[in-house]
C-alpha cells in the first residue's frame, strides 16, 4: 500500500477515528437526524400513528395565512427578547465596568451576581410564581406593607404586566453571566489605553463610549449574539411561570412548538389529533427566523467584529 | 490601578446600587430556604414576612416521604453523575484527537461540530430525539435521558479542551510514542491527568446542566412519574394539585434542588467562572 494514499492515511489514524466515534455517532443520531426529520416532516401530515401523507407546502400556507397565534408568538418572542436585553445587557456592562475597578468587596459582588445563573431556570420560575402570586405572594405583601400599592397586583395574570414580570425574572437570572463575560473582556483591555485618554482630557462617559466599547470589539459582539439567541429560544421560564398566559400574552415560539408536539391540551384549540407535520413546519420556520435575526445582527454589528482581540 | 476615594458621592451611589442588587439577587433564594420551613397556613395569610413564625421541619419529612422527593433526588443524581463521567470521557477524547492529529476529514468535522453551536434546536428537535430513544428502546428508563445528554454534541466543551491542550507541549506525547505507547495510552496516561483542571471546570458545567434541566426529563417522564427528576417533580406537584395546597412542600423540594448546586458553586466559584470565560478570553 502506498504511504500517501487516502486509505493508508485513514488506516494509520484508525485509533483516532475510533476515539472520535462517540462524538461522531452522537452528532449523526442526536443532532443531524432530528434536524433532517423535522425538515422533511414539515411537508407531510402526520399524527404519529398512521404513516405520514404528503402535504406539499400546505403546512407552510396554513402557518403564514391561518395561524394568527403563531405570529402573536413571534411578536411576543421578539418583544420579550429585546425588552429584557435592553435592561440586562446595559446593566451587565455597567456592573462589569464598576466591578473591574479596585472596589472594596468586588469579589463578593461578582460571585453573588453570578449565583442566579447556576440555579435551574425552571425551579426559579416556580419560586417567582410564588413570589408574584396576587394574594399570597410576598411581592404584593411587601409593596402593600410599604404603602406603595393598595390593591394587590396580579403580576402574571394581567395583560401587559405578565410579560414584563417574566422579563424581570430573566434579567434576574442572566445579568450576572453577562457581567462575568464582559469582565473577562475588560480585563483584556490594556490600562494605558484609558490613561492616555484621560491625559487627553476624555471624561468617563467618553472613555466608555470611545474606548471601552470599541476595545471590547468582537467579544461584545459574541456576548450579545449569544444573549439574543438564548432569549429567542426561551422555554422553561414561560412553561413554568405563565404557561403562555394570560390568554396568549406570553406565548413564545418554543412554547408554542412544544405544545403542538407534546401538550395539545394547552393549545386551547380543541386539537385532539397530533399534528406533528404542522409542528415540524413551525420548527423549521422558527429556526429560519432565529437564523435571520442572528445574521442580521452580525451584519449590523460587523464593525465591532472587525476589532479582533 | 488608581486609588479610590470612598467618601465621594459617585462611590456612595455606586454602593447603594450594588447593595440594592445584592438584595434583589439574593432574595428569591433566601425566600425559598426560609419558606421551606413555614407551615402552609403562613402562606395562605400572605404578607411581607420572610422568616417563618413557626419552624416546621416536618415539611422536609413530608416532601421526602409523601411527595416522593427521595425518589426524585435519587433520579437526579442517577442521571447527573453518569452524564458528567461519560460526557467528560467523550469530549476529552475528541478534544485530544482534534488537537494532536492531522487526519483526513479533520477540518470538515471540526467546522461541522462548531456550526451546531448556532443551530436553533430548543423544543424543535425534542420529538424526533424522543423517537430515536424509543427506537433504541431506552425511552422508558433514566438511561434514555443519560444517553441523549452524553451523545448530544457539546461542541463548546470540545473547543475548550482543544484550547487547553494547545497550551501543553507535545514533547511528552512524543516521548511516550517512542516508548511504544499507543494513541489511546497517551490519552489515558498522559493527557487525562494533565487536563484535570479543565475537566474539573467542564464537569461542573455538565453537572449543573444535567441537575437543573427541565425540558428533556419532562418529555421523557410524561408517561412515567416515578422517573421524574427533582426539577420535573417539584414543578409537577404544582401542576397536579391545587397550587395553594402544598407551597411548603414545593419550597422544600426547591431547596433540596438548590442547595447542592449552590454549595458546589460556593466551593468551586473560581472554576465555575473560569470555565464560563475560558472560551471567550483568547489572547
Amino acid at each position: 500500500m502506498k504511504k500517501t494514499s487516502l486509505v493508508y492515511k485513514i488506516y494509520k489514524h484508525r485509533v483516532a477515528y475510533l476515539m472520535l466515534s462517540p462524538v461522531i455517532v452522537g452528532f449523526f443520531v442526536f443532532t443531524l437526524y432530528p434536524q433532517v426529520w423535522v425538515l422533511s416532516l414539515s411537508f407531510f401530515r402526520y399524527d404519529g400513528f398512521r404513516p405520514p401523507t404528503w402535504h406539499g407546502l400546505q403546512n407552510f400556507v396554513r402557518l403564514f395565512q391561518r395561524d394568527p397565534l403563531w405570529w402573536r408568538s413571534v411578536w411576543n418572542t421578539f418583544y420579550f427578547s429585546f425588552g429584557k436585553l435592553a435592561i440586562e445587557l446595559p446593566l451587565a456592562l455597567i456592573l462589569a465596568v464598576v466591578l473591574n475597578r479596585n472596589l472594596f468587596g468586588r469579589n463578593f459582588f461578582r460571585g453573588l451576581f453570578f449565583l442566579p445563573h447556576v440555579t435551574s431556570t425552571a425551579i426559579m420560575a416556580l419560586v417567582f410564581y410564588f413570589i408574584y402570586s396576587p394574594y399570597q405572594g410576598i411581592l404584593n405583601g411587601i409593596l402593600g406593607s410599604l404603602g406603595i400599592i393598595e390593591e394587590p397586583i396580579d403580576w402574571l395574570g394581567t395583560g401587559g404586566i405578565a410579560m414584563i414580570s417574566t422579563m424581570l425574572v430573566s434579567v434576574w437570572q442572566n445579568f450576572g453571566i453577562n457581567m462575568v463575560l464582559f469582565l473577562a473582556g475588560l480585563q483584556a483591555i490594556p490600562d494605558d489605553l484609558f490613561e492616555s485618554a484621560e491625559i487627553d482630557g476624555a471624561n468617563s462617559a467618553q472613555r466608555f463610549w470611545y474606548i471601552t466599547i470599541p476595545a471590547l470589539g468582537r467579544m461584545l459582539q459574541v456576548i450579545v449574539m449569544l444573549a439574543i439567541i438564548g432569549s429567542l429560544k426561551s422555554f422553561d421560564l414561560f412553561r413554568v411561570l405563565t404557561g403562555g398566559g394570560p390568554g396568549t400574552d406570553t406565548m413564545v415560539l418554543m412554547l408554542y412548538i412544544f405544545n403542538y408536539f407534546f401538550d395539545r391540551g394547552a393549545l386551547g384549540s380543541g386539537a385532539t389529533v397530533p399534528q406533528f407535520g404542522y409542528a415540524s413546519a413551525l420548527g423549521v420556520v422558527a429556526s429560519v427566523i432565529i437564523g435571520i435575526v442572528t445574521g442580521a445582527y452580525l451584519w449590523w454589528s460587523r464593525r465591532l467584529g472587525d476589532n479582533q482581540r | 490601578m488608581r486609588k479610590i476615594r470612598y467618601f465621594s458621592p459617585p462611590i456612595i451611589l455606586t454602593y447603594v446600587g450594588l447593595l440594592f442588587l445584592t438584595v434583589v439577587t439574593g432574595f428569591p433564594v433566601v425566600y425559598s430556604v426560609f419558606g421551606s420551613f413555614k407551615p402552609n397556613r403562613e402562606f395562605v395569610l400572605g404578607g411581607a414576612r420572610i422568616l417563618p413564625m413557626e419552624w416546621r421541619l416536618a415539611n422536609y419529612v413530608e416532601a421526602w416521604e409523601l411527595a416522593n422527593f427521595a425518589q426524585y433526588t435519587w433520579n437526579s443524581l442517577y442521571v447527573a453523575i453518569p452524564t458528567v463521567i461519560f460526557s467528560l470521557f467523550f469530549v476529552s477524547m475528541a478534544g485530544y484527537v482534534f488537537s494532536r492529529f492531522q487526519f483526513p476529514g479533520r477540518k470538515f468535522m471540526l467546522v461541522t461540530l462548531l456550526a451546531t453551536m448556532f443551530l436553533a434546536t430548543g423544543t424543535v428537535t425534542l420529538y424526533p430525539i424522543f423517537r430515536v430513544a424509543r427506537f433504541l428502546g431506552i425511552h422508558q428508563s433514566l438511561w434514555g435521558i443519560i444517553v441523549v445528554y452524553i451523545f448530544s454534541t457539546n461542541a463548546a466543551f470540545i473547543y475548550l479542551i482543544m484550547g487547553y491542550l494547545s497550551g501543553i507541549s507535545m514533547e511528552m506525547d512524543q516521548a511516550a510514542t517512542i516508548d511504544g505507547c499507543s494513541k489511546f495510552g497517551i490519552y489515558w496516561r498522559i493527557i487525562l491527568p494533565l487536563a484535570k483542571p479543565i475537566l474539573a471546570t467542564l464537569g461542573l458545567l455538565a453537572f449543573r446542566a444535567a441537575w437543573n434541566d427541565y425540558m428533556l426529563p419532562l418529555v421523557f417522564t410524561m408517561a412515567r412519574p416515578a422517573m421524574r427528576t427533582l426539577t420535573v417533580g417539584v414543578i409537577a406537584l404544582r401542576d397536579t394539585r391545587d397550587g395553594a395546597a402544598a407551597w411548603n412542600l414545593m419550597l422544600a423540594g426547591t431547596t433540596i434542588s438548590l442547595i447542592p448546586i449552590i454549595v458546589i458553586y460556593l466551593i468551586t466559584n473560581k472554576y465555575f467562572i473560569r470555565g464560563i470565560t475560558a472560551g471567550s478570553v483568547k489572547e
